[in-house]
């Protein structure tokens, strides 16, 4: 009971809980206007209010980000090895990442809609477009720390360069890509509700707009939540299957 | 010969090279498949436009790097200055951190018609964004910085009777700059875009208000020359950031 007393002082779910509460009472004593800080109560019943129309942005946005995610990192993947074992390429291809970076794709949104209609794929490219370079970088990163004196004990048993890719590089590239990874999810979420912003009907980004439009304080303190639980579900996934992925080594 | 691989071995012309055919490509592309204005304007073209309508691009531009510069400054600052109070204070980081790690999760984009709620649509709405979206990267990455020194350096300097900031200052911070500066460099494309991004929700001036007002005038031109404002000044700054962490590696 005692040790059970003090892992729940000590976890995180009690400063939720504690700041939940402060929130409400707050709230509830210093009555600032909703404007500013709406009661948690409050936000609580806007969002039951529309629950279905939330759903189905929640799924909808989940989807594009997804799908924008596992581009990104397939790519990547790709160029981080391409970077990595033609030493040409990296020097001449790489810079021309680093700048595409700062291109504020934002500003692109309306010629996205007109490049690739308005569709999933639109949304899909913007966060595409967000999350290829963490991944890139750190597949880059990875791949090129592999411990030389392992290179050396592979190659005099005789390991070719396929054995060697897949059976030393990757898995000690692995902990970094990983790295990657987490820093793209954010991103991919963060582009496929930009994305979103310029012409669609479905989606977070949609009711973000809609309740800016219509100075609806409440309705975006539900989105901004939702966007929050989105976050936080597809960290915490990605953290399960590194465990699991890279259990010998997790770089948290 | 000799003259050839020197040539090839700077690190200029690779970059060049690929610019070259990047160019090449674009311009070919345009004229081989006629792909009309709207769609993919001619980079002549955009770079003209962007030279007659300087004085436009110009106040904009100066607007957004106030922007972005102070919400960097302001970050870096608390950034840095949270990571060493969660450091010394460790009940404080059992709080805090679960409780940044929450607002992390939530998409800087989402939060960005809140803030000009709070705090208007001037400046101080942007600066503020900017700081959030810098400020928690230098959190995680400087308090991940200031805990790599061996508890035996640690036990060391407290056994000369140092105290817990000089051991902060004297060894802590010198082992995190790397950690610091990374963040700094990460900071530098995202302050920008995300400046940008609150300029466009809602803005008096600035390249996102510049690129919001074309898009809706459908002057595409104006949004193509704005966004190629905004990518050289987060290159230079980028530039002169890395500059700088040459010029001042005192810390290796």
């Amino acid at each position: 009971m005692n040790v059970f007393m003090q892992r729940l002082l000590c976890s995180p779910a009690l400063a939720f809980v504690g700041l939940a509460l402060v929130w409400e009472l707050c709230v509830h004593v210093y009555a600032p206007s909703p404007r500013y800080l709406p009661a948690l109560s409050t936000i609580a019943q806007d969002a039951w209010s529309v629950w279905p129309q939330l759903l189905g942005g929640f799924g909808r946005t989940l989807l594009e980000t997804v799908l924008g995610f596992m581009l990104g990192a397939l790519f990547g993947c790709a160029c981080g090895t391409l970077f990595t074992y033609s030493r040409w390429m990296e020097r001449s291809v790489f810079p021309l990442f680093v700048v595409s970076q700062t291109v504020p794709v934002v500003a692109f949104g309306a010629l996205i809609v007109i490049w690739f209609g308005n569709s999933l794929l639109a949304k899909v490219m913007t966060a595409f477009f967000l999350t290829f370079f963490p991944v890139t970088v750190n597949t880059l990163r990875g791949l090129k720390s592999c411990d030389p004196q392992r290179i050396a004990l592979m190659r005099s048993f005789g390991a070719n360069r396929l054995v060697m890719f897949f059976k030393l590089a990757v898995p000690s590239a692995l902990p970094q890509i990983m790295v990657g990874f987490r820093v793209a999810i954010g991103l991919s979420l963060i582009g496929s509700v930009v994305g979103e912003w310029f012409g669609e009907t479905v989606g977070l980004g949609v009711m973000l707009m809609e309740a800016m439009n219509a100075d609806q304080v409440v309705r975006l303190w539900v989105v901004m939540f939702a966007c929050g639980v989105m976050g936080a579900l597809l960290y915490g996934l990605l953290t399960f299957v590194e465990r699991r992925l890279v259990w010998w080594r997790s770089e948290s | 010969m000799v003259a050839q691989r020197k040539l090839m071995a700077s690190p200029v012309v690779p970059v060049l090279l690929s610019i070259v055919v990047l160019l090449v490509v674009w311009e070919g592309a345009i004229l081989l498949f006629k792909i009309p204005a709207f769609v993919l304007p001619s980079l002549g073209a955009i770079v003209y436009h962007a030279f007659t309508d300087t004085g436009r691009l110009m106040g904009a531009l100066m607007a957004t790097l106030g922007e972005a510069i102070g919400g960097y400054v302001l970050g870096s600052v608390l950034g840095l200055l949270l990571a060493v109070l969660l450091l010394l204070v460790p009940l404080f980081e059992r709080i805090v951190m679960p409780l940044a790690v929450a607002v992390n999760a939530v998409p800087t984009v989402a939060y960005a018609p809140l803030f000009l709620i709070w705090f208007g649509l001037g400046g101080a709405s942007k600066v503020a964004l900017v700081a959030l979206a810098v400020g928690f990267t230098m959190l995680v990455s400087a308090l991940h910085g200031l805990k790599q020194p061996d508890q035996a350096a640690v036990n060391l300097m407290r056994s000369f009777g140092a105290g817990s900031l000089k051991i902060v200052w004297r060894l802590r911070l010198p082992v995190a700059m790397p950690s610091v500066v990374a963040a700094l460099r990460i900071g530098v494309p995202r302050s920008m875009i995300v400046a940008i991004v609150g300029e466009m929700l809602g803005a008096y001036a600035g390249l996102g208000r510049l690129i919001y007002e074309s898009t809706q005038q459908i002057d595409l031109l104006s949004v193509w020359s704005a966004v190629l404002v905004a990518s050289l000044a987060s290159m230079v700054f980028y530039g002169l950031l890395v500059w700088i962490d040459q010029r001042l590696v005192w810390w290796r």
